[in-house]
């Protein structure tokens, strides 16, 4: 328990944590709001805009006994402070008396509103934050009603100005609190905006190269307490009263951001709700109140003129529109004539419901197989065992605690971890980042480890046998609990080569999160990985408890769900070396992999499921429009194994449906039962058949943590507009090592690095934030931010191939070919070639594999 | 590019301090010194000797009067017109000022000779009104004392004037 102190607010007196911030304490334990604009939770507090002013006093005692001095009625003599101070920069302390209504603070608050509003311009009516900004509600509820303000003496500044391509500044409306400045340069870590002059005419500037476009630079819009900024998606788009929030859950990355869709009735739509804008809604344990740019305006895939609207049938040869009847009919004929041979592949951005209606599906096929897509990934059961536990939180880790990120370039592909572990290495924890190449989160590190390209768990390997041999293991724990340790020992005898200085520092830390994706390695080298960091954390005993254990970054929104539910990747695999008869493909483009093109080809009938009539559509026999997450009720299970809950924010599109219940529309054919009322219904079968799923149902996934600091409390805004936590905030599963049973540890053959030939190439794919996957191309907004298909070469390499940076070359492997432009530095390590994912449409191989970069046309010249 | 014309100088400015984003000051007087004002470019350039992003370079210059982001005469006058200065008359004789230059407040002169502009206090509030130009503190300034220094600014910008021209005909 932390220490508490008695804290006076207006003669009532509250217990409240010692050193809490008189703003926070008062408003959530005494529900004074001090008004503030500059003062933030997440934010170091400042003082600048001095409207939290109060008075502070303190109890007066004698010098000489230390006793209280009282009053004649018996009540403690306070000695007030002769000016009244910032309540933003103070911290509680024993004996603190604090008034909020006297007088002076009254005059004082009416006359910063009335210097701040001496130059606003006051267009309210057609400013997006008017309704929920706090200039104007601290206006109306302290602000003068006149000012003084000559009105010719009125500063007039440019209103429209873009910080970079989404977020537009309008200088009149700034107020100058700084929130912007700081959120970038202290949660983000990349200081592109700062004031300029001062007195009136400060402003705030970007010169930066590129620009402002972080990733995360939405949440400015968030926390501006005026709208001096405002977003490129939603800028003049709706009234804030207008809209109706429904929580949702971003099914963009495996971090699972809580958010809430803000809809309307919309004109230009045709008088159909919409989506006007994303908003973070507040989980402190999974995104706090941010959420990155891809989640906040990637939203438009779920209306998009470019989705699939009716089910498609193939009519001598060509797909043409039919009827759900008419296409539930033609699949299950064709799933029909290929007996039991039937293979379901399902992608990561389907939710639990979803994924069990096709497992139910497949089992009345009589087929056993499930599928995950991508089939890249390894063997996950470890985590079964050392996924975090419960009530892990980025947020408790600081001083003491380490974090290892490896194989994984964290900005890209799980953003808000990426801040959140950022975050803890600035508060002390340390950070180890081991990777093939440099990565932004190098930069926060305590020790970056290199290693080449598939050898992730040899590091791994590294670090436990240096553990081991130096002793910082769990005794105790291994013990009573782990078995196979005498082989893992026995096994990683002559290892050597570990790095022992980042084996100490993770080894005894006091608690220990492994961050592990699978840059660069095939499924071999992840199966490794996962084993081999499973091994590190149960012998360190970092497993079983809050704050530690295995994260996985996952391809994928519910890849954890998928595999919870008995998808496996390898599984897919198998399919497509030995194709099944018939497919069905949901929620996943398999034909940017040619080995998924070719399994389309070789199968004799192909139902895909899809939102987009992407190459797999193509390839299908029939294709069944299904919903995205804002069309319907659902669940997706996160990577941290918190299953979270989305509401339906819109009507469908066309006759789209959810691919649960397309799957059970087609299991009727098969002796099924009818399709369920309702999502809820599919989730209680989930929860009566998968044990780790047994307590979660809908009503109870609707259950909110309390949230502190209370910042998407709508009253104020204090916080910015990031949104309550309404809907729930999730259940997360708990990981076995929570319970008593064994650990399991063994030892782990690593495939080591990727053997390159002297003259060979190993194209590596790696994943990027912004991709063109119609999920996220389909916001045109986005669309200049998407990087140009690229492949990055090491300088030498590019000199033997005769490329130079901005040539357009073909990367082709395996039979694959794609035409991108080279990019040369220093970044890729000799003999390899990094080609980002999903950039341009041809297929091509998701794991590493040799192949050759050939000149097709130079660069064109840069024209100044 | 400042590191190529001055890496002497530039390498004493860095040693004076610990830490080498400290010396963005004494950069910034070397930028206004080379371009005569400090130019975009000159953040990009100072941002990368002391490894800071180049707009917290310009916000620095931003916040300080003696660091002028525009295009500036060859005398650049700062007169101090701020509260003390005011009440010993420095508006009055800052507008006698603009009127005798025929500039506009913060303007240059035609000929590109003067800045003329105001600023904050320069702690000389006793000795008001006052001035600097180029640095140097003119101080119990009247309209009389201000013609003559104009003059002997003149004289010597035309004195110089001349050297170039017989530097160059030479
Ligand atoms: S733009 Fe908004 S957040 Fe930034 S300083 Fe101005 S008022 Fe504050
Ligand atoms: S971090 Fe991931 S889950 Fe969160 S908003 Fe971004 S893409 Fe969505
Ligand atoms: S000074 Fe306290 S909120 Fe701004
Ligand atoms: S007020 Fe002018 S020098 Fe101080």
């Amino acid at each position: 328990m932390t220490e508490t102190v008695t804290l006076h607010i207006d003669g009532v007196s509250y217990e409240v944590p010692a050193g809490m911030n008189l703003v926070d304490a008062a408003r959530v334990y005494a529900g004074v709001e001090i008004p503030v604009f500059c003062y933030h939770p997440k934010l170091e507090p400042v003082g600048m805009c001095r409207m939290c002013l109060v008075d502070i006093g303190f109890e007066m005692r004698d010098r000489e006994s230390g006793e209280l001095l009282l009053n004649e009625d018996g009540t403690p003599q306070i000695r007030w402070g002769r000016k009244l101070e910032t309540a933003c920069t103070t911290t509680v302390r024993a004996g603190m008396h604090v008034r909020t209504m006297t007088e002076p603070v009254q005059e004082a608050r009416k006359d910063v509103l009335e210097f701040l509003l001496s130059s606003h311009p006051l267009d309210c009516p057609i400013c997006d934050k008017g309704g929920e900004c706090p200039l104007q509600s601290l206006t109306m509820r302290h602000g003068p009603a006149t000012s003084r303000m000559v009105l010719e003496d009125k500063m007039h500044l440019a209103k429209h100005v873009p910080l970079g391509d989404l977020i537009y500044l309008d200088r009149e409306r700034c107020i100058q609190c700084a929130r912007c400045i700081r959120f970038q340069d202290e949660i983000v870590g990349d200081d592109v905006l700062a004031f300029h002059e001062r007195g009136r005419r400060l402003q705030i500037v970007t010169i930066s190269d590129p620009p402002f476009d972080t990733y995360f630079s939405g949440n400015t819009t968030d926390i501006c307490p005026v709208g001096a900024l405002t977003t490129a998606d939603f800028r003049f788009g709706a009234r804030p009263w207008e809209l109706q929030d429904v929580p949702s859950i971003c099914p963009h990355c495996p971090v699972g951001c809580n958010i809430v869709a803000s809809t309307r009735l919309d004109r230009d739509a045709g008088g159909v709700k919409v989506i006007k804008r994303i908003l973070p809604r507040q989980n402190e344990a999974v995104n706090e109140i941010w959420i990155c740019d891809k989640g906040r305006f990637g939203h438009h895939h779920s209306l998009s003129p470019d989705r699939l609207a009716a089910p498609l049938i193939r009519k001598n040869g060509e797909l043409v529109e039919a009827s759900w009847d008419e296409a539930i009919q033609a699949a299950a004929e064709g799933l029909q004539a290929a007996g039991k041979n039937v293979g379901v592949i399902a992608g990561p951005m389907l939710s639990n419901e979803d994924l069990w209606g096709l497992r139910e599906l497949a089992e009345g096929l009589g087929s056993k197989r499930l599928g995950l897509w991508p089939a890249s990934l390894g063997d996950a059961k470890p985590l079964d065992e050392v996924g975090v536990a419960s009530g892990t939180n980025f947020a408790a880790l600081g001083k003491g605690d380490a974090v290892l990120v490896i194989a994984t370039d964290l900005e890209e592909e799980a953003p808000i971890w990426y801040l959140r572990v950022k975050q803890a290495a600035d508060r002390g924890a340390a950070l180890i980042v081991a990777n093939t190449r440099t990565t932004k989160l190098d930069h926060y590190a305590a020790q970056t480890l290199r290693f080449a390209v598939g050898g992730a768990a040899d590091v791994l390997n590294g670090l436990t046998a240096a553990a081991i041999g130096q002793k910082w293991i769990a005794e105790d724990l291994i013990e009573s609990r782990v078995s196979g340790f005498g082989d893992l020992q026995k096994a990683l005898k002559n290892v050597s080569g570990g790095d022992e200085d980042a084996a100490e520092v993770l080894a005894r830390a006091e608690n220990l999160v492994i961050v592990a994706g699978n840059d660069g390695l095939d499924a071999e080298g992840h199966t490794a990985l996962l084993q081999a960091a499973a091994n590190f954390l149960i012998v360190t005993g970092h497993v079983g408890r809050a704050h530690n254990g295995l994260l996985p970054v996952w391809p994928g929104a519910n890849t954890q769900g998928a595999l919870d539910l008995g998808y496996e990747s390898a599984d897919t695999r198998r399919m497509l070396s030995r194709t099944p008869r018939a497919l069905l493909v949901a929620g996943a483009d398999i034909a940017a992999d040619p080995a998924g093109a070719k399994a389309l080809q070789k199968a004799d009938f192909v139902v895909c499921m899809t939102l987009f009539p992407d190459a797999t559509a193509e390839a299908a026999d029939v294709v069944l429009p299904i919903q995205s997450t804002t069309e319907r009720d659902g669940t997706f299970t996160n990577a941290e194994r918190r299953v979270q809950r989305f509401y339906t924010a819109h009507g469908p599109l066309g006759e789209s449906l959810s691919a649960w219940e397309a799957a059970a529309l087609l299991g009727q054919h098969f002796g099924l039962p009818a399709p369920r009322y309702n999502p809820a219904l599919v989730m209680k079968a989930i929860a009566a058949a998968v044990k780790p799923y047994a307590d979660i149902s809908f009503p109870a996934l609707t259950a909110a943590e309390v949230q502190m600091p209370p910042i998407g409390e709508a009253k104020g805004f204090y916080g910015g507009t990031a949104r309550p936590p309404i809907g729930g905030t999730g259940i997360q599963l708990p990981a076995r090592s929570e319970g008593r049973g064994k650990l399991h540890v063994k030892p782990v053959d690593a495939p080591g690095a990727f053997e390159v030939g002297e003259d060979e190439l190993l194209v590596v794919p790696v994943r990027r934030l912004y991709d063109r996957t119609p999920e996220f191309a389909s916001s045109k907004l986005m669309h200049d931010r998407i990087p140009q298909p690229f492949v990055a070469l090491n300088e030498a390499d590019a000199a033997r191939l005769g490329v130079a940076s901005g040539d357009t070359v073909e990367v082709s492997a395996d039979g694959a070919a794609v035409t991108v432009t080279a990019v040369v530095d220093d970044y890729a390590p000799q003999g390899v070639a990094f080609l980002p994912l999903r950039l341009s449409a041809d297929p091509f191989p998701m794991i590493p594999v040799t192949g050759t970069v050939t000149r097709v046309a130079e660069a064109l010249p840069v024209g100044d | 590019m400042l590191k190529d014309k001055y890496p002497d100088r530039i390498e004493a400015i860095f040693a004076k301090y610990p830490d080498k984003r400290s010396a963005v000051m004494p950069l910034l007087y070397l930028a206004q010194e080379e371009y005569g004002y400090i130019t975009p470019e000159a953040y990009r350039e100072i941002g990368e000797m002391i490894g800071v992003d180049p707009t917290q370079v310009q916000s620095i210059a931003g916040f300080y009067t003696m660091f002028r982001e525009e295009p500036k005469g060859k005398y650049w006058i700062q007169v101090c017109t701020d509260l003390p200065c005011a009440l010993r008359g420095a508006d009055e004789f800052y507008q006698a000022l603009l009127e005798e230059l025929n500039v506009e407040d913060g303007g240059t002169t035609e000929d590109g000779l003067f800045t003329v502009e105001q600023v904050m206090c320069l702690a000389a509030c006793d000795k008001a009104p006052m001035l600097q130009c180029n640095f140097h503190y003119h101080e119990n300034l009247d309209m009389d004392i201000m013609r003559e220094l104009i003059a002997e600014w003149r004289a010597k910008a035309q004195a110089e004037a001349d050297t170039d021209d017989t530097a160059e005909e030479a």
